[in-house]
């Protein structure tokens, strides 16, 4: 047995392995995580609550289940951080609001539970914005967290506590939703694999929702195989009967991972590469990653989305007219803060939502209350609609010509806390992530290395057609397989200021 | 047309929002930002093509069952206890004074 | 104020109805597996879809949707192949998510029709200025200003226009509606056309506390138990085709025997699984332009419904004639003051913020699911009551009443099955007088009572063959009811049978005629009612034994 078990070298796969062979015990690998989070967290603050007693117990059970002999779960012993806006019973639900902050989950949800039954332990619930609204975590009711490259930074978000945990190595695996990009930005930005999956490919069952038209569950990792396995977990047991929009998607994602791409289709866009506000550096690593595609024997083609003018403005109006929907339900009346000493209901309920809620919460609720109102829906909602499902033909015309889009996913690299402060301009830091939402496509976030300028962590996106998140995740690992090192291993891992810290057993 | 703080104010108590102090000022002004921002999208009010409201491809007429789900069920505390306020098996609120519902 | 028949003399109501029926037959709600239940206690049927919880997301109940598209083939609708799940917003807390999941401007059913056949006193409602020509017009006129749905979206509503028709006829098959004539009777039939009927969910069930009489206006606070909460609810909504308010009871009554004899619902206004709202408006006889409606609440019986829509019609006229105007407002009917009294003004449309529901799949029913419902379709009471009167020779009330209720209707069937013309009705008459009174006097339902059709048949074949009188009939009823023997056994137990021969009634008549010669002497002086006093002479003289009907036509012939 290891004198020290270093969690931050292992991939999921070699955690569950090594403890299916008895290299070390899901007992230990919980103490090991634990002991990680305990002194990594001061400075990352990736999570909102940590679940030392979920994640002994969860460990338990696997030690339990091998010493009755019993087959593992390909997770077994897998540390899991799970974004804050799914319920699991036994944590609480707060989707970083004052409106939910003594919020306890009533039950658990779909992909929560599916990772648990896959062996994963959960470690804690990870911060966000409030509600997913936002791309930089600082919207959270309760505190930032800070990129784990450079802690004066923003890990992006929504789901920046995910990317955060598994960037910091507090969590070898992590679960994040996606709206506009909340997964696919954020991972970008703390330098790990994120992917969204294709909408319906994925539970949203349990996850509190956002824009239920655009809202898809997917993980976050180290490395495209550990993603892969996460995705194996996450849709395996095929379509859930609690989700009407989830569909069976019988894939095993590991299947033709490594697989050549020779011959295969990469498409470029060419406004995307051109457009303002993209970072040369950015820049340049998508086109280090086309030629290391080419080197593999990739075709590059270019192809165009004619309507993408309209994606981020159908964005705008589609998400908050459902999340103003969705987030009615919030009125202090079940669950959620309530004012006290109101006299009459109406009083309750506005003075409830108005303390509840974050400022960002409010606006997109009034934008989407304003947007769905009479004579004004069939300009904005019916027109985003109908956007829709240009944006949708577009794609699907560019998939007749190649197998997968590559661009940037964010135009930059992490910024500062308070950098971006215009509500509006924050919403540019979506303009590659968004199109994808529109469709309802699969897409992945994958580093490619530092940036030359800002020696931060910059990434590439590939997009796909829809259900075949199968061949997304082979060309992202033909991505990460031409940016290793020479030891095989992804270009990133855990960022170094926080490498091998209190991973260690004393 | 931009929305007028009294357009705002009428959204907001449609709403259940409060807007206290200069919050109304502050509302205004963002949502006729982001408006303007949605500008692009009213051209295609007129464009001769269905709408798509899922992006779920031909997928339709998903149903379940009529069976009773005893599993999913909640019991009285798990429904309650989250509840600002409760009184015996009930979820309570303040007067309504005749506002809201016609159902 | 003035009488009902005085003001619709002048004025011409316009009503159209919304009717809210809860699919009680089902076993679940409408998103969610939780058991459907009146009785159970507060909050005891609930889980995160129906309690509106963060994350939790709806699926829709299969049978429902069957038995609303049964509800649109009973109701001669178009069953809409394409329709959505639509999410209409109002903040109030009986709703979960403050929004209802409903539908949009295409619902399941739309552009149906019920003839309702008006007879008896009530067709006298509709004034005789109120057919033909006049009649034409007023439909015309009064469904084209008509609106017939709160939402923003009437813009995208179906083309599905019938080509040529006029434009308030869009839709509709005309073939089949007819304008209603009177025949000589006073009795008319007016085709009612059904706009839509949508599938819904219902809200939680509220308790007002601390105001007068659990009014919602004075109560300090209100308690909620979602129970019902997510109840499979359909609306049905009329055309304001209705003119008269017997003609809106009648058409209730007729939904409701259609809605029982599907089996969709138990379809208990008493308990609120079928509840009823009228739109009703005034206007001058021969003005095209529609008046102000209100909206009336609470019309939960049928008498209500018809007592709040006269009043309503009538307060409207009072206001008008003294040169008020009417608001458009909600107004509640309280039977107990007989009056409506405003609940809400409406002064702008709500906005209910309608989109399509995200999180629900679109619909494509297919042929095969909607020739499948039409399979299971019962006999339809108007089609079952014509076949009573065709094949048992029953008169029209009778089979109308008898087959508007499925579980009657199969017991009189079996009861009547191979008996004689008049038997038969003997069987129906004792459905309508004796089975209803005494299922009511015993609070007890058909299938609890343990009567069985042979035993009602057997006493209607004792009372058709004038074996028993009409009065031990009834005395027969109640043993056997309550012992579940055979009516023979009862009445031979109890030495019931009525003699019926006249050798042995004549020497009892000329006993009672001597014995009663003043009474003789008045009958024969034209007193034709005193015969009735005889009568009862002659049964009491033969310890009620004797043939009522046979001593009558004794006493008349030794009289005469």
């Amino acid at each position: 047995m290891a004198e020290t078990l270093n969690l931050d070298t292992l991939s999921a796969a070699q955690i569950a392995s090594g403890i299916a062979a008895g290299e070390f015990s899901a007992a230990e690998v919980a103490d090991a995580a634990l002991a990680a989070v305990e002194a990594r967290e001061p400075e990352v603050q990736a999570y909102l609550q940590v679940t030392p007693e979920l994640t002994r117990a969860a460990a338990a059970r696997v030690d339990a289940a091998r010493a009755a002999g019993e087959p593992l779960p390909p997770l077994a012993g897998v540390p899991l951080a799970i974004k804050d806006n799914m319920n699991l019973i036994g944590t609480r639900t707060t989707c970083a609001s004052r409106m939910l902050e003594n919020y306890e989950s009533p039950y658990t949800a779909t992909c929560v539970a599916r990772m648990l039954e896959a062996g994963c332990l959960p470690v804690g619930k990870a911060n966000m914005d409030e509600f997913a609204f936002g791309s930089s975590t600082e919207s959270s009711a309760f505190h930032r967290t800070n990129n784990p490259w450079d802690t004066e930074r923003v890990p992006g978000g929504s789901s920046g506590g995910s990317a955060a945990a598994v960037a910091a190595g507090e969590a070898t695996l992590a679960l994040g939703s996606d709206t506009g990009g909340s997964i696919r930005q954020p991972a970008s930005l703390c330098g790990v694999v994120g992917m969204k999956p294709t909408y319906g490919a994925v539970s949203r069952y349990g996850v509190v929702a956002f824009g239920s038209s655009l809202d898809q569950v997917g993980p976050f990792g180290r490395s495209v195989s550990d993603v892969s396995l996460a995705m194996n977990a996450l849709v395996g047991a095929g379509k859930d009967p609690y989700d009407c929009t989830s569909q069976d998607c019988p894939v095993d994602f590991l299947e033709h991972l490594n697989d050549d791409i020779a011959g295969r289709r990469v498409g470029i866009i060419p406004a995307f590469m051109e457009a303002e506000g993209l970072m040369p550096e950015v820049k340049r690593a998508v086109e280090l990653a086309a030629e290391k595609l080419v080197d593999q024997g990739a075709e590059l083609v270019e192809v165009e989305l004619p309507h993408l003018d309209a994606a981020i403005a159908a964005y705008y109006v589609i998400g908050p007219a459902e999340a103003f929907s969705n987030l009615a339900r919030f009125d202090g009346v079940r669950y959620g803060y309530q004012e006290p000493m109101c006299a009459t209901l109406a009083e309750q309920s506005s003075l409830s939502r108005a303390h509840g809620f974050g400022q960002e919460a409010k606006r997109r609720q009034m934008l989407g209350a304003y947007l769905l109102s009479s004579g004004v829906y069939d300009k904005y909602y019916y027109a985003a609609a109908k956007a829709r499902t240009l944006i949708t033909r577009d794609y699907a015309a560019a998939y007749q010509k190649v197998d997968t889009i590559l661009m940037p996913a964010s135009p930059r690299a992490a910024f500062k806390f308070g950098e971006i402060s215009d509500p509006t301009q924050m919403y540019l830091s979506d303009m590659y992530t968004i199109s994808l939402n529109i469709a309802g496509n699969g897409g992945i976030s994958v580093p490619v290395g530092l940036g030359e300028d800002s020696q931060l962590p910059v990434a590439v996106q590939l997009q796909g057609p829809a259900f075949r998140d199968r061949d997304l995740l082979m060309f992202a690992r033909a991505v990460e397989r031409g940016f290793a090192g020479a030891d095989g291993a992804p270009a990133l891992s855990v960022a170094p200021g926080f490498a091998g810290k209190g991973g260690e057993r004393a | 047309m931009a929305l007028s703080e009294n357009d705002v104010r009428g959204i907001a108590d449609y709403a259940r929002i409060a807007l206290e102090g200069d919050e109304l000022a502050q509302m205004t002004a963002y949502m006729n930002d982001a408006v303007d921002i949605l500008a692009p999208i009213l051209k295609y009010a007129d464009e001769d093509v269905a709408p798509t409201f899922h992006p779920i491809g031909d997928l339709v007429n998903v149903m379940r069952d009529d069976a009773v789900d005893a599993e999913r069920a909640l019991p009285l505390n798990a429904a309650l206890d989250n509840a600002g306020s409760s009184r015996g098996r009930m979820f309570r609120v303040p007067s309504i004074l005749g506002d809201g519902g016609d159902n | 104020m003035k009488e009902l028949a005085e003001v619709l003399k002048d004025w011409e109501a316009v009503i159209g109805l919304e009717i809210h029926t809860e699919l009680t037959t089902l076993d679940t709600k409408m998103f969610c597996g939780c058991k459907l239940s009146h009785e159970d206690e507060p909050n005891a049927n609930v889980c995160p879809v129906c309690l509106g919880l963060p994350g939790a997301l709806p699926v829709p109940n299969r049978q429902a949707i069957r038995s609303i598209v049964k509800a649109g083939l009973a109701t001669n609708c178009q069953i809409m192949k394409h329709s959505m799940f639509y999410r209409k917003h109002y903040f109030y807390p009986d709703m979960a998510k403050n929004f209802q999941t409903t539908q949009g401007p295409i619902a399941f059913c739309m552009h149906g029709h019920l003839d309702l056949e008006v007879t008896g006193r009530g067709a006298a409602e509709r004034p005789a200025c109120a057919f033909g020509e006049a009649e034409a017009q007023s439909l015309a006129s009064a469904s084209a200003n008509a609106v017939g749905l709160s939402t923003s979206m009437s813009a995208q509503m179906p083309e599905g226009g019938t080509a040529g028709a006029p434009a308030h006829m869009a839709g509709y098959d005309t073939s089949h509606l007819q304008l209603a004539e009177r025949h000589d009777d006073g009795s008319y039939t007016v085709p009612i056309r059904i706009l839509r009927i949508h599938m819904e969910e219902d809200a939680a069930k509220m308790t007002h506390l601390g105001g007068e009489e659990g009014r919602i206006t004075a109560a300090a606070e209100s308690l909620i138990d979602y129970n019902r909460c997510g109840t499979p609810l359909i609306e049905l909504v009329t055309e304001p085709d209705l003119r008269t308010p017997e003609e809106a009871r009648l058409f209730m009554e007729k939904l409701r025997r259609i809605f029982l004899t599907l089996g969709i619902s138990d379809c208990s206004m008493e308990h609120g699984s079928m509840r009823c709202d009228g739109n009703v408006s005034l206007r001058r006889r021969g003005e095209t332009k529609l008046g102000t409606k209100t909206e009336l609440k609470n019309l939960n019986s049928f008498k209500s419904l018809h007592d709040g829509l006269a009043y309503e019609i009538c307060r409207q006229a009072e206001v008008l004639e003294e040169g008020g105007i009417i608001y458009q407002e909600t107004r509640h009917w309280e039977p107990s003051r007989k009056r409506t009294v405003v609940m809400r003004v409406k002064e702008t449309a709500d906005d209910y913020r309608l989109f399509p529901d995200p999180d629900l799949a679109p619909y494509d029913l297919s042929d095969e699911f909607v020739d499948e419902c039409r399979s299971e379709l019962p006999e339809l009471p108007d089609a079952k009551r014509a076949r009573f009167e065709a094949s048992f020779g029953i008169k029209r009330a009778d089979a109308e009443q008898i087959a508007g209720d499925p579980e009657t209707a199969a017991f009189f069937e079996a009861a009547a099955a191979g008996l004689s013309g008049k038997e038969a009705q003997t069987v129906a008459n004792l459905i309508v007088n004796e089975l209803v009174a005494y299922l009511k006097a015993a609070g007890s339902s058909l299938a609890d009572s343990g009567l069985t059709p042979a035993q009602v048949a057997a006493l209607a074949k004792l009372l058709a063959s004038d074996a028993i009188s009409s009065n031990q009939a009834h005395e027969v009823f109640g043993l056997m009811a309550e012992s579940g023997d055979d009516p023979n056994k009862i009445v031979d137990a109890r030495g019931m049978r009525q003699v019926s021969d006249t050798g042995a009634l004549q020497p009892i008549v000329d006993e009672v005629l001597a014995n009663c010669s003043d009474q003789a002497q008045q009958y024969r002086d034209g007193n034709q009612k005193v015969i009735g006093y005889l009568v009862g002479q002659c049964m009491k003289a033969s310890r009620g034994k004797g043939n009522p009907k046979l001593f009558n036509e004794l006493l008349r012939a030794a009289l005469s």
